[in-house]
């Protein structure tokens, strides 16, 4: 209990951390909302009068206290480009990225594992080559390459899916998840590669040690061995790898949003970043930050279950 | 059997990457043509003796963009696993070896900048590293790259930091470390002329797929629009 | 046994991708009545309140919502919408207008002399320091004497006020303008999700020619690859704005017409720093760019090339002799430069938003060209709002690659930022003749006169080189040809409630 204590209380530093860095890059990079805002058509008066509305007047200090307190109290405040609440904004949008990182991670997971097993099963085989070679390609393809590709050949060639025909969760959920497989697997594919080399590297190097000698000498036999004793112990580094593979999908969506012509969280925070739309940015940082930081608190839950040797515990 | 398979995959690896050196090598003191230099004539030419990949919109011969863009990115890549690698192994070292407040506090740091998105972080770099600024900078790597290199290098850090770490808190646990103790080395010397040598089998791996992810980041960086700046190339 | 169950449910997984996306396959289905979507490059980020709406992207969709009380037509001429009819005295002081009768809101309401005195009152408050149509500064007083006729009395005569009067009537009950859209336009506003879709609806009881289609939907399509590849797989059935490139990679089921983007592109150069603070190294650089090339370089020749502050769509004030003012003379460009003490040339930098892929190319081909004549241009690519602050607002720049277009459909709104003190003048271009003879054109009640003088000042900027004017770009639209009725305007504008569908 007290370790599930400590570890709430330095998440929720390290948000007002996050929140903290975030709100002073604004005030070092160039651009302000008004201006933004209004454009070429800005005049001093009318940059002035929209400074003050949007309450950019005021000193820093003031303006990250009065975001910290109503944000604790649950008011994410009003986008300034839209002049829409941020909360219902953004509760539009989170589904839309959740189910697209949930997806991926699933592809990866089901992909990857049996595929793992069984090129370590045939180490040295024509198969474990080709899928090397395979992996190898797969691994230098850039994102949004392997996104256009992905549309060229299942969107334009199969006709499997309108390109940019994004269908939204509230017209039609079977329409919304057709469309966001794609994307999924534009996600999913690199990281599919990684963690086929991670896992098979893993069990080849298990595959060697003494446990396994005794495990056969006992009588149990190869898949046994395999699944029971192996694939456990090459998991770790793998669990840290999809551990981090999870937050990286969802803090860079963002590319692969943009080659489907997906509204989702990334895009959100694209447009919001370059309209300096503070309110919006900060909410969906910190929550990402939030997220990324409870799958790490998961990760590392898994690895003591995994590996008991670990503790947790013994630092403090 | 088994070893001969091995080295397939070596000697495979070894001439493609050898050809993409070479190729960077050539270029750094010779280039079938002027990168830069337009021509209206080869608008979209196609590829012929002349121009073996053909040319650009610009009708500028794409096979020299190839091996300048090379260059750029290896210079990425290494830039940016150099400054990733280099704080990230720093970081995880201290807040593996000794734990405690130093971990705590350090390891929020870290996750705070793994939550950070790169886009905004390239916006900070950008502004910060302002080219006019620093003539240094620009000088050493060319101007707009650096920024995408300090960037993509920060976003690094977090990545090395956790596997370095993971591996300091592993060994030392173990013997060797225990018994230099008693022999009264010193906690740098632990750190990284005892313990650093022995996570090397760990490191290495993670230095060359973090080679691979840095090229991969810049390509998306361009694709963004937040990348090395016009008419530089990059691959 | 644990392999079969793992490959069973790859199967599984498998098989219900394909279901689920022969699902995705279909078109979504807004509602009822004919539809057409279209794809935007930039999502209408804004409040939907007409008057404190400023992105260009959001007034072309408003054009189709909103309506003053009178409206430009694609010939640029401004007719009578909410107003049937109006009379400017001879001093160009009063406005006169009458109210069309019957024309309704979209709330179902009808327009009323009280809702036409609101919007305008609303525009020309200055509690906020400035008003919000600046011309309305000028305004002494709105009278209505009865219920069809507003009169607006100027301070100053002013020929040109015609044209800030397309300044949208709102309904007064409307509190909330900002999130609810009431107009008087052809199409009414429906739902709008951020980053994602813009939905109008046909507007059944409009005053004059209404819509043809039902429904319009705008989707945004942010990145340059995909546009191609949406249209192509039928996402989107029109796309305005494309690049040359991209619409010749567009298959047969979409007709490409071609217009201009009614702007003009330069190398806008800023006068406060060295070295082009001296005429003759800006005319140096005027000689050393040769407009056609570039066109052909980065247009396929597409777009029209122009030599002054004003594009051809302003019809009478343009002056297309002036584009071939500077023709390509890298000799005599060398002499100007020697002549200007820079005998081996200079190294300047370009900040172009990284946004406009035109302009990006525009740069690129100029900095290629400048070479010749001993001039080194770097780019540096800069995002949209760093270049609004920075090179706009804050005038920190040497040059800067951009297209100026007109807020409306007057010679001011393109030559006033060029006088010394204006807010626009974001070049520091500082001429006391320049200066003196705009006045004298914006002053003119004689039409003929004003005419003369606004051409004088096309002329000094020219001689001045007071730019590297480049182009008014060729505009492409994409559009399905299940649909027709596309118009050009000569502003940055988009009529839906021209299109059609095609039997």
């Amino acid at each position: 209990m007290k370790y599930v204590g400590k570890k709430i209380l330095t998440m929720c530093l390290t948000l007002l951390l996050v929140s903290f860095l975030v709100f002073l890059c604004f005030t070092v990079i160039p651009g302000d909302p008004a201006l933004a805002k209004l454009g070429t058509e800005a005049t001093p008066e009318r940059v002035e009068a929209l400074r003050k509305e949007m309450g950019l007047d005021r000193p820093f200090m003031v303006r990250y206290g009065d975001w910290l307190i109503s944000f604790i109290q649950g008011d994410m405040g009003k986008s300034y480009s839209y002049s829409l609440p941020v909360k219902q904004m953004l509760a539009d949008k989170v589904p839309i990225t959740v189910t697209m990182s949930v997806m991926s991670i699933l592809i990866i997971i089901f992909v990857s594992i049996p595929l793992g097993l069984y090129v370590a099963k045939r180490e040295g085989g024509v198969a474990d080559r080709v899928i090397y070679a395979v992996n190898q390609v797969i691994m230098a393809v850039p994102p949004f390459f392997a996104g256009i590709l992905i549309t060229l050949l299942f969107g334009i060639v199969l006709k499997l899916f309108m390109p940019g025909g994004y269908v939204s969760y509230t017209q039609s959920i079977t329409g919304f998840l057709g469309y966001m497989i794609f994307p999924s697997i534009a996600i999913a594919l690199p990281k599919i590669s990684m963690t086929v080399k991670l896992l098979r590297s893993g069990l080849v190097g298990e595959k060697k040690k003494d446990y396994v000698r005794t495990a056969y000498s006992r009588g149990n036999n190869t898949k046994g061995v395999l699944y029971k004793h192996i694939l456990k112990n090459a998991m770790l580094p793998v669990v840290t790898f999809l551990g981090m593979t999870f937050t990286d999908i969802i803090a860079g969506s963002i590319i692969v949003e943009q080659v489907f012509s997906i509204p989702g969280i990334g895009r959100i925070l694209m447009t919001s970043i370059s309209n300096r739309d503070y309110p919006v940015v900060m909410a969906v940082i910190v929550s990402l930050a939030a997220t990324v930081i409870v799958i790490n608190g998961l990760v590392d839950l898994i690895y003591q279950w995994i590996d008991p040797r670990i503790r947790l515990e013994e630092q403090s | 059997m088994m070893k001969k398979k091995r080295n397939d995959i070596l000697v495979t690896g070894s001439i493609l990457t050898s050809v993409m050196l070479l190729m960077i090598l050539v270029g750094l003191f010779f280039l079938p043509y002027d990168p830069e230099t337009m021509n209206i004539d080869l608008k979209f030419a196609g590829i012929s003796w002349r121009h073996p990949f053909g040319c650009d919109n610009y009708g500028r011969d794409i096979f020299t963009r190839v091996m300048v863009g090379a260059k750029t990115t290896l210079l990425v890549a290494v830039g940016t696993v150099g400054i990733g690698a280099g704080a990230g192994v720093l970081i995880g070292a201290f807040t593996g070896y000794f734990g405690g407040w130093i971990d705590e506090v350090l390891m929020r740091v870290i996750d705070a900048l793994f939550a950070f998105p790169s886009i905004l972080l390239a916006l900070v770099v950008v502004s910060l590293f302002d080219s006019e600024k620093n003539q240094v900078l620009s000088l050493l790597f060319g101007s707009g790259k650096y920024q995408v290199i300090i960037a993509l290098g920060i976003a690094f850090i977090p990545s090395f930091a956790r596997v370095v770490r993971s591996e300091y808190l592993k060994q030392r646990e173990m013997d060797y470390v225990k018994n230099a103790k008693i022999m009264g080395c010193g906690h740098l010397r632990i750190m990284f002329v005892h313990i650093l040598p022995n996570i090397l089998s760990v490191l290495v791996p993670t230095l060359m797929i973090g080679f691979n992810n840095a090229v991969l980041a810049e390509a998306g960086m361009s694709y963004l629009g937040i990348g090395v700046q016009p008419p530089d190339a990059s691959l | 046994m644990k392999r079969k169950a793992l490959s069973a449910l790859l199967m599984v997984v498998l098989s219900l991708a394909l279901t689920l996306s022969g699902c995705a396959g279909k078109r979504q289905g807004e509602s009822t009545g004919s539809q057409i979507t279209i794809g935007i490059p930039q999502d209408v980020e804004d409040s939907l309140d007409p008057h404190k709406a400023v992105a260009a992207g959001t007034e072309e969709v408003f054009f189709n919502i909103f309506e003053g009380l009178v409206k430009p037509d694609r010939d640029g001429n401004l007719n009578p919408a909410v107003a049937s009819d109006y009379k400017v005295s001879e001093d160009k002081k009063t406005y006169t207008f009458i109210l069309r009768e019957g024309v309704k809101f979209h709330d179902g309401s009808l327009v009323t002399v009280e809702d036409v005195r609101y919007s305008i009152e609303r525009c020309a408050d200055t509690s906020e320091g400035a008003p919000l149509v600046a011309a309305f500064a000028n305004i002494v007083s709105i009278n209505t004497p009865d219920e069809k006729t507003i009169e607006i009395v100027l301070a100053e005569s002013n020929a040109d006020f015609l044209a800030a009067m397309d300044t949208a009537i709102i309904p007064a009950s409307n509190e909330t303008p900002d999130t609810v859209a009431i107009g008087t336009g052809p199409y009414k506003f429906v739902s709008h999700a951020p980053q994602e879709s813009f939905v109008m609806k046909k507007f059944e009881e409009y005053w004059g020619e209404k819509a043809h289609i039902d429904n319009v939907i705008l989707k945004v399509c942010a990145n340059a690859d995909s546009i191609v590849m949406n249209l192509n797989g039928g996402a989107i059935d029109m796309y305005a704005r494309l690049t040359s490139t991209q619409a010749s990679q567009l298959n047969g089921q979409f007709e490409v017409l071609e217009g201009t983007m009614n702007l003009v592109q330069a190398l806008y150069l800023n006068h406060a720093v060295e070295p082009f603070n001296n005429e003759k190294v800006r005319q140096a650089l005027c000689y050393g760019v040769d407009k056609q090339y570039l066109l052909d370089m980065t247009s396929d020749g597409h777009g029209t090339p122009v030599g002054s502050s004003m594009f051809p769509a302003f019809g009478k004030y343009y002056m297309p002799q002036l584009a071939d003012y500077y023709t390509k003379d890298v000799e005599k460009a060398k002499q100007l430069l020697k002549e200007a003490g820079y005998p081996n040339g200079f190294t300047f930098t370009i900040k172009v938003p990284s946004n406009y892929a035109p302009h990006v190319e525009t740069a690129q081909v100029l900095a290629e060209e400048l070479k010749a004549i001993g001039v080194t241009a770097k780019i540096e690519l800069i995002e949209w709002e760093t270049w609004v602050s920075d090179v706009y607002s804050g005038r920190k720049f040497e040059g800067t690659v951009v297209g100026l277009d007109a807020s409306s459909l007057t010679a001011s709104s393109m030559l006033i930022r060029f006088t010394s003190d204006s807010s626009k003048n974001f070049i520091n271009y500082s001429n006391p003749e320049y200066d003196t003879v705009y006045a004298k054109a914006e002053t003119s009640i004689d039409e003929e006169e004003r005419t003369k003088a606004f051409k004088e000042c096309q002329q000094i900027l020219t001689k001045t080189a007071a730019n590297v004017y480049i182009q008014d770009m060729a505009e492409f639209v994409a559009l399905n040809k299940k649909y027709a009725g596309y118009e050009f305007y000569p502003l940055y504008v988009q009529d839906y409630s021209k299109l059609y569908i095609v039997e």
